[in-house]
């Protein structure tokens, strides 16, 4: 069988050149994997993307908090990397896995002994509870790390500049052993949220994909097989 | 296993040469030659056109009727000396008394030469055979499609025409001269007969040759440090990869023949 098949041009990608591609991309643009409220990531920059903190009420300032994520390592099928056995990649999928570590700021919060009152009357009062020295300090970063599987497939779609482009759609997510159940149900459901929109965003242009070798305006594909990217097309 | 494969089958390579042939300008040279007993000092100019892409493993690219469309201005000098005999007025010497001998000097008519310019245009075909050559220069990675050895060109039945063209822009001039124009007419006219269709092509092919000879398709251009984003802003700067190996191949697959072109690449 040709390559091209019943097309004029042919490109893949091996998953050894994707995962350069994506590691590329997450070296020169890393704020893509760090996202964090005012107390952690103060302002946006190449390196971390500053988000709101979440507001609660009570809590100056609201909740801070920090998620880094490691590069993804992407598998395409067939399968080469060990899977949770929750898991199973089938033709057309990938799979992946990455370090994800999330962090809050755990600040110990001091009771206003004064009758609650609208919020401009208040001046410059201050809170009388000294600071107990056996209790809980008055801040501390309190983190903890995930390794953190998905299984995905690829989408045809456009990046920032208006080429065509691929993207990692997530599908699913699997945190191995996490006690209770719905705990683990929980954090998957939050890291399912947080890796679609993230892994949306690393947009990877066909021309990136076929080193800028030839024009391909894509008929067939893009395809997972075969441990690579496969397209095909016209001139 | 290389990590990027990029192919065209014979189809698409037909395509990429033509886009590619179209790009190379229009290319140019001046010089001087023989065409029989005549000079000519010319300036040319030639355009190439693809013809028919054969893929042949495992490295050749073989076009079948390459065109090269020419065109010629040049300068016709038709030295009269060569046609007519010299005219020299002898010397003549008188013994005069008293003076002595006194002679006239020896008095010669150099014929001149009479430049006639001449404009043609045509083509010519070529099959050619080019070999895929990788390289790796100033950081930037290419192949391109060199031409082998020297073609053979292959005159069209409208080259024959040049030498009507050149005895109609002769003829007028050199019936003009008093007394001998017509017979300077019917030996230059003759004299271009017998140049024939041979001797034009041998006047042709040196001119046109090296249109064709040095010939460098270019089939990929691109810089080592590959641009994978070009920078959106200043928190979301350029993304590039390391273009490490290149190479490039005809392969026969299944049952075609495809130009391969592979790809190693560091982040």
């Amino acid at each position: 069988m040709s390559l091209t098949e019943t097309e004029s041009v042919f490109a893949s990608i091996h998953e050894t050149a994707l995962n350069d591609l994506i590691t590329a991309f997450c070296t020169d643009r890393p704020r893509y994997l760090v996202y964090g409220s005012p107390a952690f990531v103060p302002v946006t920059t190449v390196a971390e993307t500053a988000m709101a903190a979440i507001p609660f009420p009570g809590v100056p300032g609201g909740i801070n908090w920090r998620i880094r994520l490691g590069i993804p390592h992407i598998d395409l099928f067939t399968q080469t990397d060990p899977l949770p056995p929750e898991f199973s990649m089938g033709p057309g999928e990938f799979s992946g896995s990455l370090d994800a570590e999330l962090c809050i700021d755990c600040r110990r919060l001091r009771i206003d002994p004064k009758p609650p009152r609208p919020k401009d009357l208040r001046g410059d009062d201050k809170p009388t509870n000294p600071d107990r020295p056996d209790g809980h300090p008055l801040s501390e970063l309190t983190c903890f790390k995930l390794r953190v599987f998905i299984l995905g497939h690829l989408e045809h779609v456009m990046a920032s500049n208006g080429e065509d482009a691929v993207a990692l759609a997530v599908d699913q997510v699997e945190i191995v052993d996490i006690k209770p159940d719905e705990l683990e149900s929980f954090l998957e459901c939050l890291l399912f949220m947080i890796l679609q929109a993230v892994l949306a965003e690393i947009r990877l242009p066909l021309r990136a994909l076929r080193a800028g070798a030839f024009q391909l305006v894509p008929v067939v594909g893009p395809l997972i097989e075969d441990d690579q990217i496969k397209m095909r097309g016209n001139l | 296993m290389a990590e990027i494969i990029a192919a065209l089958d014979e189809g698409g390579a037909n395509t990429l040469l033509d886009t590619a042939i179209a790009l190379i300008p229009t290319q140019s040279s001046s010089g001087s030659g023989s065409l029989g007993p005549f000079v000519a000092s010319y300036s040319a100019s030639a355009s190439l056109t693809n013809g028919n892409v054969d893929l042949i493993p495992p490295d050749i690219i073989r076009l079948d009727d390459l065109r090269v469309d020419w065109n010629l201005n040049f300068s016709f000098g038709i030295d009269l000396s060569t046609i007519l005999p010299d005219f020299c007025i002898p010397q003549v010497c008188v013994n005069i008394p008293c003076v002595g001998k006194v002679c006239t000097p020896k008095i010669c008519i150099d014929w001149p030469t009479i430049a006639v310019p001449v404009s043609f245009s045509d083509f010519v075909k070529a099959d050619a055979d080019f070999r895929l050559d990788i390289s790796l220069a100033g950081g930037n990675w290419k192949v391109q499609a060199v031409i082998v050895g020297i073609p053979t060109l292959q005159f069209g039945a409208t080259t024959a025409a040049l030498l009507a063209a050149i005895a109609a822009a002769v003829t007028p001039i050199l019936l003009a001269i008093p007394f001998i124009g017509p017979f300077l007419a019917i030996v230059v006219d003759t004299i271009l007969l017998a140049i024939g269709i041979a001797g034009l092509t041998g006047f042709l092919g040196p001119i046109l040759t090296p249109f064709v000879s040095g010939i460098k398709i270019p089939l990929y251009d691109q810089p080592q440090l590959f641009p994978v984003l070009p920078a959106q802003s200043a928190i979301d700067p350029q993304v590039d990869v390391i273009t490490d190996a290149i190479a490039a191949s005809i392969a026969h697959n299944g049952t075609e023949d495809e130009l391969v072109l592979t790809a190693d690449i560091s982040a």
